[in-house]
């Protein structure tokens, strides 16, 4: 779901990043303060990136047959904090553009306005208030990784119907218009990243209770309840 | 990866990456500047051109990494292509726009075919370490270079930590079915992330007894020529983006 390199004019791609800078700079902030707490942090974040990238890279079953590839944003969300993730999807965007041609520079603020903050926020937000709902661990997990998988693609067609509105329709025809095309892949793929991403808390309490409780990011019972 | 193979190992290797950075985005500035879509076709050739005959990286190489980007940009124009008027009383759906339209949809493809061309310039002349010295000396933010120089030193362990689990999992017909699937890549990413703790912790144990102060700093490889070659690169790009800017 990236927007391609020099897809977007000038003012769009310039106004993306202006607009994805101040989160970048409040995630390098937080992260900074992590670390001077736990110096640890340091390498966690680190190696959190090259978890992200590599995940990103997986060909995921998907619920229509077709292969999609996960965008991990839920999941890193509640593992890492939504606010250490804008920087954590700066890298891996800038990652994916370099080292596989996926995506690009010019478009670099767009994408990471999509997946590294719509998405992570997103996914803390109904998170927490599926919790707060007392719905049960693997239905929030299942809400927050999907909707916010959702909620990137719905944020990228809208990126896209700025940048180019229908002649005919305006931004809202354009907008239908994108958001229809991505649908066919996107619905299935954000289905399934949702049930992964239950199926990953379930098999960490299952197989890595002691890890899970050395995290400190969710206990066993919240999984198991 | 293929585009790291390019990076490591093409005549220009040792340019510096300062250089070849200036020149990539020379050929992003013409890309944007070009007015019609035939000069922005002229830019993306210039910068394959200098990929290919000057770096010297195979043509099937090349177009064997530009393939994915290539279809993508195909998909995104096609959905240009189409044209939807909500306001109608009828759902109106038309396949083929006017003209001015037709002219700048033209316009979008062959500025982003000569955008990637600029970007696949840089990422197969350039190894990424060199991109974060290169970064570095831009004074990006340390955190961030941390980072990417984390990111880049664990991705390969851990993509080989993904192969060798995949390999195991579909030898004992993990990934049969959708549902088994699902159990397998969960029993996958549930693993990955607890080594990624350990890693993380592994590593952080290694800094501290090497004395780590906090920042992680690699000594940069040295390159050739290096002010000959910026000032090289400068006036090439120059000549570029001139060429976009006068061509109609």
């Amino acid at each position: 779901m990236h927007i391609m390199e020099g897809f977007l004019p000038v003012k769009h791609a310039i106004g993306w990043s202006v607009a994805s800078a101040p989160f970048v700079a409040y995630g390098l902030y937080s992260i900074n303060r992590r670390i001077k707490e736990n110096p640890e942090q340091r390498m966690l974040l680190g190696v959190a990136a090259a978890f992200t990238f590599v995940l990103s890279a997986l060909k995921m079953p998907s619920v229509t047959g077709s292969c999609s590839h996960p965008t991990g944003t839920g999941l890193g969300a509640i593992l890492f904090g939504p606010a250490a993730m804008a920087p954590i999807g700066m890298v891996v965007l800038l990652f994916q553009a370099i080292l596989l041609a996926h995506g690009g520079l010019t478009t670099l603020g767009a994408n990471i306005f999509s997946m590294a903050i719509v998405g992570p926020f997103a996914a803390t937000a109904i998170y927490r208030l599926a919790k707060a709902m007392k719905l049960s661990f693997g239905i929030s997990v299942f809400l927050a990784a999907s909707l916010a998988d959702l909620l990137t693609y719905v944020t990228t067609s809208a990126q896209l119907a700025l940048a180019f509105p229908d002649p005919a329709g305006g931004f809202a025809a354009s907008f239908a218009k994108f958001a229809a095309v991505f649908a066919v892949t996107q619905i299935p793929l954000a289905i399934s990243e949702g049930l992964l991403t239950v199926v990953v808390f379930n098999a960490l309490a299952r197989f890595n209770p002691q890890e899970l409780k050395e995290m400190n990011v969710v206990t066993v019972r919240e999984v198991q309840v | 990866m293929l585009i790291e193979q390019s990076a490591y190992s093409n005549r220009w290797r040792q340019v510096s990456p300062a250089a070849k950075g200036i020149f990539s985005l020379c050929g992003m500035v013409a890309a944007f500047a070009a007015a019609s879509p035939g000069t922005a076709l002229l830019v993306a050739l210039i910068m394959t051109a200098a990929s290919i005959s000057g770096a010297g990286i195979p043509l099937l190489r090349y177009l064997r990494v530009a393939a994915p980007a290539l279809f993508f940009l195909l998909a995104s124009g096609l959905s240009l292509l189409i044209s939807l008027d909500l306001g109608a009383s009828t759902l109106g759906v038309s396949l083929h726009p006017a003209e001015p339209e037709l002219l700048r949809i033209a316009r979008v493809c062959c500025r982003s075919l000569a955008c990637l061309a600029a970007l696949l310039f840089l990422t197969l002349t350039t190894p990424l370490p060199d991109i974060i010295s290169l970064l570095r000396r831009c004074k990006l933010p340390d955190t961030l270079l941390d980072l990417m120089t984390l990111c880049y030193r664990t991705l390969f362990v851990l993509s080989e930590a993904i192969h060798e689990t995949i390999t195991a999992q579909s030898a004992r017909l993990g990934y049969a079915t959708f549902a088994i699937s699902l159990r397998s890549m969960g029993g996958l990413v549930g693993n990955l992330i607890v080594q990624v703790w350990q890693r993380s912790q592994a590593l952080h144990l290694a800094a501290l007894a090497r004395n780590s102060d906090g920042a992680l700093r690699f000594l940069e490889n040295p390159h050739d020529n290096t002010s000959r070659n910026i000032f090289l690169a400068a006036a090439s790009g120059s000549l570029v983006v001139a060429l976009a800017l006068i061509l109609p």
